[in-house]
């Protein structure tokens, strides 16, 4: 459906280096990476806001790399929705029906269809200003899909709302995407966000593409302690890897290699990767054989849960993160208390490796 | 905090009373009889009627060429964007007597430019064309900045979610920048047509005759003294007020959407 080859393009503080991007036809695509990354100078360089200084674009195998934003039949939804003030929300919609020639009952007609569909069938007459964050994005959404476009560009959308306002408009866009079969890609920074809705996953930092796949793909093999960040992935344990199939963890000691798959091979430093949910805590029975003792510090305390750092040794980056739900913290044969000493060990799943010498 | 209030709601009333004393003073001394007789002067009718009309067209024919300047302003990058907008401005500079003689040197006959246009038939010297150039050349900056700054509060984005809704550029433009900044324009019309109405120093050196209202006040009073060239004057603030008033409230109408 929508591929990119090798766009770079310079535009102010923005770059983009490089980029590939295969998106397939019916597939819901999420961009993930920290704002100011360029994710909203790619969106519009494929709307064709932007000519790529290098770099080709496909839409349905056609070039359209130098083809005017008017001609390539995308939708786009901008973050702040991008409603015209000046038009209320019917006109809003019919904008695009209009300079297709539309008019009379047919434009009213497709207006009428695309508002039922997306419950904005009773605000047609306010101007945006009178509008809720939701009823604005389901206004934006109903003005770019009454036209059918090949494809929906979706820049941060849920960013600007509320957190309920949030999850509702999630499960509109899941909607969206499996009742119209439409080809979405959609750019956030937001993790749960993008596990929600995407999948297939596109990983960006400083305009250039880390890594591609299902989420559970990257997820099981981040390329990039980066990625691995973005994931959400507290721990990073520093260790080496000797000929011989040896493993030793800085400052832990020597370590059973089966616990990493695939192998490191050709790889000397790498960090073994460790979700906070994973690391074991004690839970009043037998500890086993990769525990170590350590001091207990209280990272942070929000509403519901408690974040937890045990040092294991005098070296700054030897130490385990976690973090216990209220619920969670209550049954804990231990108690939370800053310098503490407790055992905490590695876990028999969720572990994983990224090499050390890259610099992403 | 109340000394701050009390100071500056002092200083804004003093500097409104000393600007509008001088034109209530002289509205309000008027001779009616004085001031009825010369509305039925033709000489000074028609002279006010040709200046507005002079300056009506100006603004017209500058918002032709102004407004796409302030749209290149407002939306593009070029390596001399800052001389462009210097040179916008410049007229303000200028003195317009000077500005006036640097009309006639290129729009009179010694030069290919008035040439041209004279073989075209129109003449820029002791004519209603040549009162209009005047007043565009010392009035514009008016209707560009206005324009401009007009143009540069519609975010950039709307525009772009047009073009990717199918619009071109031309139907971008009159479709979602026009509509968001007209009123801005229309400000910014207004007072390039004000100003041009109030010219003097370009427009005397260009042309003289047929006679301005602001010349015209100044040469009754040169001619005949203060109490002749007063009623002239008063009468051209009064319909300038009038019509300046209406149409401020005329753009500033609606304004919350």
């Amino acid at each position: 459906m929508l591929r990119l080859q090798d766009i770079s393009l310079k535009l102010g503080r923005f770059r983009l280096r490089r980029v590939n991007l295969n998106v397939r036809a019916g597939e819901y695509r999420v961009l993930l990476g920290p704002t100011g990354t360029g994710k909203t100078v790619l969106i519009e360089t494929i709307a064709g806001l932007h000519r790529p200084d290098d770099g080709r674009i496909f839409l349905d195998g056609r070039d359209v790399t130098t083809v005017a934003p008017e001609a390539r039949h995308l939708g786009v939804v901008y973050q702040d929705y991008a409603l015209f003030p000046h038009l209320n929300v019917f006109n809003n919609i019919a904008f695009g029906l209009r300079l297709q020639g539309d008019h009379g009952r047919r434009l009213r007609d497709a207006v009428h269809e695309i508002s039922a569909f997306l419950d904005v069938g009773h605000i047609l007459d306010r101007t945006p200003t009178h509008l809720s964050g939701g009823e604005r994005q389901r206004v934006a959404l109903a003005r770019v899909l009454v036209l059918k476009p090949l494809m929906l560009l979706l820049d941060e959308p849920l960013s600007a709302v509320d957190r309920l306002t949030r999850d509702r408009l999630q499960k509109e866009l899941k909607r969206i995407h499996n009742e119209l079969g439409l080809t979405i890609l959609h750019i956030t920074h937001d993790l749960n966000e993008a596990f929600l809705l995407a999948d297939r996953l596109t990983m960006m930092k400083d305009g250039a593409v880390l890594q591609e796949g299902t989420p559970e793909e990257i997820s099981k093999h981040p390329a990039s302690r980066f990625v691995a960040q973005l994931l959400g992935i507290e721990n990073f344990l520093p260790a080496r890897v000797e000929e011989g199939k040896r493993l030793f963890l800085e400052g832990l000691g020597a370590v059973d290699p089966h616990i990493l798959s695939p192998w490191p091979s050709g790889h000397g430093k790498i960090f073994i990767t460790i979700p906070g949910w994973a690391v074991e805590f004690p839970d009043g029975g037998e500890t086993g054989q990769y525990w170590w003792r350590g001091t207990m510090k209280i990272v942070t305390v929000v509403r519901t849960s408690t974040s937890v750092e045990v040092r294991l040794g005098s070296e700054k980056n030897t130490s385990l993160r976690t973090a216990f739900s209220r619920r969670e913290a209550a049954q804990l044969p231990f108690e939370l208390v800053p310098g503490n000493s407790i055992e905490v060990g590695l876990p028999k799943k969720g572990i994983h490796w990224v090499a050390r010498d890259e610099t992403a | 905090m109340k000394s701050f209030r009390i100071l500056f709601t002092g200083i804004s009333l003093l500097f409104i009373v000393l600007v509008t004393v001088p034109l209530i003073n002289m509205i309000l001394t008027a001779d009616p009889q004085i001031l009825r007789s010369t509305l039925g002067d033709r000489e000074v009718t028609g002279s006010i009627l040709l200046t507005l009309r002079a300056a009506f067209w100006a603004t017209l024919v500058c918002a032709v060429f102004g407004i796409p300047l302030a749209y290149v302003l407002a939306r593009w990058d070029f390596p001399a964007k800052s001389l462009v907008q210097g040179l916008v401005d410049l007229p303000v500079m200028i003195p317009h007597t000077a500005m006036g003689i640097a009309l006639l040197m290129v729009y009179g006959k010694k030069f290919f430019l008035g040439r041209w246009f004279g073989e075209l038939g129109i003449g820029f010297v002791g004519t209603e064309v040549g009162i209009s150039l005047a007043m565009a050349y010392v009035s514009l900056p008016f209707l560009v900045n206005a324009a401009r700054d007009g143009i540069l509060a519609v975010d950039p984005k709307l525009e772009r979610v047009a073009r990717t809704l199918g619009a071109s550029p031309w139907q971008t433009f009159f479709r979602v920048t026009i509509p968001l900044s007209w009123r801005p324009i229309l400000s910014g019309a207004i007072m390039m047509w004000a100003r041009g109405i109030s010219e003097f120093g370009a427009v005397v050196i260009l042309t003289y005759h047929p006679m301005v209202a602001p010349i015209l006040v100044w040469e009754r009073f040169e001619a005949y003294g203060l109490k002749y060239a007063k009623p002239v004057a008063v009468l051209l603030i009064i319909l300038c007020l009038i019509i300046f008033a209406s149409l401020r409230w005329l753009a500033g109408r609606n304004q919350e959407l």
